[in-house]
Formats: C-alpha cells, structure tokens, sequence
C-alpha cells in the first residue's frame, strides 16, 4: 500500500482521495453483503411460518389444477432429495469455507427449500415432513449466513484497517 | 464473542450437524410411521378377510343367529372398537353394538366416500383404500376397514334365500381396531429417538471441541503465552509441550528471537567500539 502514504513534499498524492473513496465503497458493499444474508434468513423464516399453518391462506387447488400440474411426487422421494440437497450444501459450504472461497449470497437456498415445502403440501404431507425441511432449511442457512457473515467481517475488518492507515497517514 | 478461534472452529460444526441430524431423525421418524401405518392396515385387512371367510358358512346356510354370535365375539376382542356388517342399501343387519343394528349407515362418512364419492360406486378398493383413520366417540383413535362381501356362484345357488347372479356386492364388513398400541410404539420410538439424537449430538459436537482444544487451542495458547514473555526472559525455559506445526512455529520464534538478540548485541558493540564491523 506504498501509494498511501502521504507525499514527500507533505501533499497527498494525486490517487490518495481516489483511494480513500474506493475503499469507503468497498466497505459499504461488505456491509450490505454482510446483511443480505440475513434478508434470505428472514425471508425462509417467513416462509416456514406459512408451511407450519400448512398454507392455510391459500385457495384449495382446483381439480382442473391439480390435473394440470400431474401426479405429485412421492412423498419417500422428496425426503431423499431433500436429505441429499441439505447434505451436499453443508459440505459445499464447508469445502468453501475451508479454501475460503467467497460465499453464496443469493436467495438460491430460500428458493430451494421453499419449493421443498411446496412439494410436500402439493403431496398433502407436509405436515408430518414441515420439521424435517425447517431444521433442513436452518442447518443450510445458517451455515452459509455464518459464513458470509464471518468472511464478510474479515473482509471489513482489512478495509477498515487500510482506511485508517490512509487517514493516519493523510494528516 | 464469535470473534475468538474457538467460536469460529465450533459454530459451522455444531450448526451443521445438528441441524443435518434433527432433519434426518424427522424424515426417519416420518418413514417409520408410514409403514408402521401401513403394516397396520394390511394386518387390519387381513383380519377383515379372515371375518369374511369365518362368517361364510353362516351366510351360506342364512344361519344368523350363529353369524350373530361370531360378530358379538370378535367385537368382545380387547383391541376391536366395532364390527358391523351391513347390506348393499346401507341398513346395518349385524353389529357387536346392538343398538346399531336396523339403522343405516351414513354413506357420507369417512370410509364410504372412498366408494359412493361418485354416482357410480366402485366395484374394487385397494387394502389402503379400504382404510380411514378417526376418533371415534369415546375418544379412541381407530383404523378401520371396510371389506366389500361379493356375491359368488355358492351365494346365488343357494336355495335358502333371494340373492340373484347379477348381484354383485352382498354387503359390507366394516371392522375397527384401537389404533392405542400403534399411537405407543410411536411415542416410544418418538423417544429413543430424540434421545438418540441428543446423544449424537452431544458426542460428535462434544468430540470435536475435545478434539480442537486439545489440538489446536491450547498449543495456541502455550504458544502465545511463550511469545508473550518480558524482553530479556530467556527462551530455553518453558518452550511449549507443542508437537507439529505449532512446534515448528514456535521454533520459528525462537530462532528469530536469538537473531534479533544478536543483532542488538552487535549493534551495541559497534557502538561502543567503532572498529567493530558494523551491521549490514
């Protein structure tokens, strides 16, 4: 970081402010990462307390509908592809943790998990199967939240350092 | 508080695994049940047939006080909460609840509309969909079958009574057992269960918090209080009972250490004699 340092002559150089501005954007995109997480976290929560009401605010499906979308899956298979899903993104977010590769941070396992629950009330199990994908839902979610949010940190953290190193040596 | 190594090291585990075994004990649990239902429905099926085949003779010979007399005994069974058999028109002709008999039965109710759900009624039911699940009025939970009696060769020969050829339903056995040592065994294993899981829980999160302090925090920690001695102390003592690359690291330290001291010898050499040579 030798272009932060201050200028011989005690005059900033040319990039410092240029810098100093790249890093404030950088710090505010980590903490609105660090965030995102939490909105997909809320977001399944939300989710799951209408799967726990076994999606009571929904309309009953028309028997033309039903015909429609075709035989629903049996319930054994969903619980297989379920438990295949939720262990294959513990182990993927791990295996990222541990090369510490930048995290996921879409919406994609809110996504997942609520199409879990769907197929489970299209099935007319989904009460017997809610705790399975909640618990599911949480473990995955929460691993890779906690992730983004400790890289996240970190991250902040290093900005955070230059930034007042930057200042420090501005003055 | 998620700041320190131990914290880091140990949420992702515990996080993972617990969540990963609560969710597969559910699936397990919720698979189990189903074919605790299931084999609980076939074994409900296979004693309605067996009623059937029992009760044939009677029906063959019109001898209703004898098939009077059966159904009043399976019904005196410990886990059958009713047994009634009635005709094609739904009038109940034999039931262990005497009461019953002569009235007809409400073809809404669950069980019937497997079959009078349209116009036309099935011929045919599967055993599981022969099958409901309710409470009944005594607060029992009961699975109960409902066995169609079809009508046979033997049945329209008979010279005893009026059932023609082209009848094909004679009436309808409909047989329920207590569902309470089914609802037991699931509380029980509901139990083992959780507390299976809890076990498991607590080895695996417990093993490897064992295993990383003993591994990796506390050489850490020996390490750092060796790095963390007064300028001066001597670094031959209390090196750490580390093994590994903690060991190598701290060996490291103490190597850069002695150089530094060198360093600031020889320094402090050339200054007091100035025809020392001096530091590179």
């Amino acid at each position: 970081m030798s272009q932060a340092g201050p200028h011989p002559g005690g005059q900033q150089m040319p990039g410092h402010e240029d810098l100093r501005q790249r890093i404030e954007v950088r710090i505010r995109r980590l903490e609105r990462a660090s965030l995102a997480g939490l909105w997909s976290m809320v977001l399944f929560l939300l989710v799951s307390f209408c799967a726990y009401e076994n999606f009571t605010f929904l309309p009953d499906l028309s028997d033309d509908f039903r015909r429609m979308l075709g035989a629903p899956p049996p319930s054994e298979m969903i619980s297989l592809a379920l438990v295949i899903y939720a262990f294959s993104a513990i182990v993927g977010t791990l295996a990222r943790m541990s090369r510490n590769i930048k995290p996921f941070r879409g919406l994609m396992h809110t996504a997942f998990f609520t199409a879990f629950y769907a197929f489970y009330y299209l099935s007319g199990v989904l009460p017997d199967n809610f705790w399975a994908v909640f618990f599911a839902g949480l473990s995955v979610m929460g691993l890779e939240n906690y992730y983004l949010w400790a890289h996240s940190n970190e991250a902040l953290h290093k900005e955070r350092e230059m930034l007042d190193r930057l200042r420090g040596g501005g003055e | 508080m998620l700041s320190s190594i131990n914290s880091r090291a140990i949420v992702p585990v515990a996080c993972a695994v617990t969540g990963f075994v609560i969710a597969c004990c559910v699936l397990l649990y919720t698979f189990v049940k189903g074919d605790l239902i299931t084999g609980e429905i076939h074994h409900a099926a296979d004693l309605a047939d067996t009623v059937i085949k029992s009760t044939r003779y009677a029906m063959l010979h019109d001898d209703r006080e004898t098939l009077s007399q059966i159904i009043n005994n399976i019904g005196d069974q410990n886990q059958v909460e009713h047994v009634r058999i009635f005709n094609k028109k739904g009038l109940i002709m034999f039931s262990r609840d005497g009461s019953e008999v002569n009235n007809f039965i409400d073809k809404t109710a669950a069980g019937c509309n497997e079959c009078h759900a349209e116009s036309k009624p099935k011929r045919k039911l599967g055993a599981m969909d022969q099958a409901r699940q309710f409470t009944n009025k005594d607060d029992h939970d009961v699975l109960a079958i409902t066995a169609p009696i079809y009508n046979e060769p033997e049945c329209s020969n008979a010279a005893c009574h009026f059932h023609d050829a082209g009848q094909s339903l004679l009436g309808t056995l409909d047989i329920g057992v207590s569902q309470a040592p089914l609802k037991k065994t699931l509380t029980q294993l509901k139990g083992r269960m959780i507390m299976f899981s809890g076990m498991v829980l607590v080895l695996t999160v417990g093993a490897v918090c064992a295993l990383l302090y003993r591994q990796v925090f506390l050489p850490i920690k020996q390490l750092v209080d060796f790095t963390e001695k007064a300028p001066g102390d001597s670094l031959d003592y209390d090196f750490p009972q580390v093994s590994g690359e903690v060991a190598r690291l701290a060996n490291a330290f103490k190597q850069m250490t002695v150089r530094v001291k060198e360093l600031e010898d020889r320094q402090d050499k050339s200054r007091e004699d100035p025809s020392t040579e001096p530091l590179p």
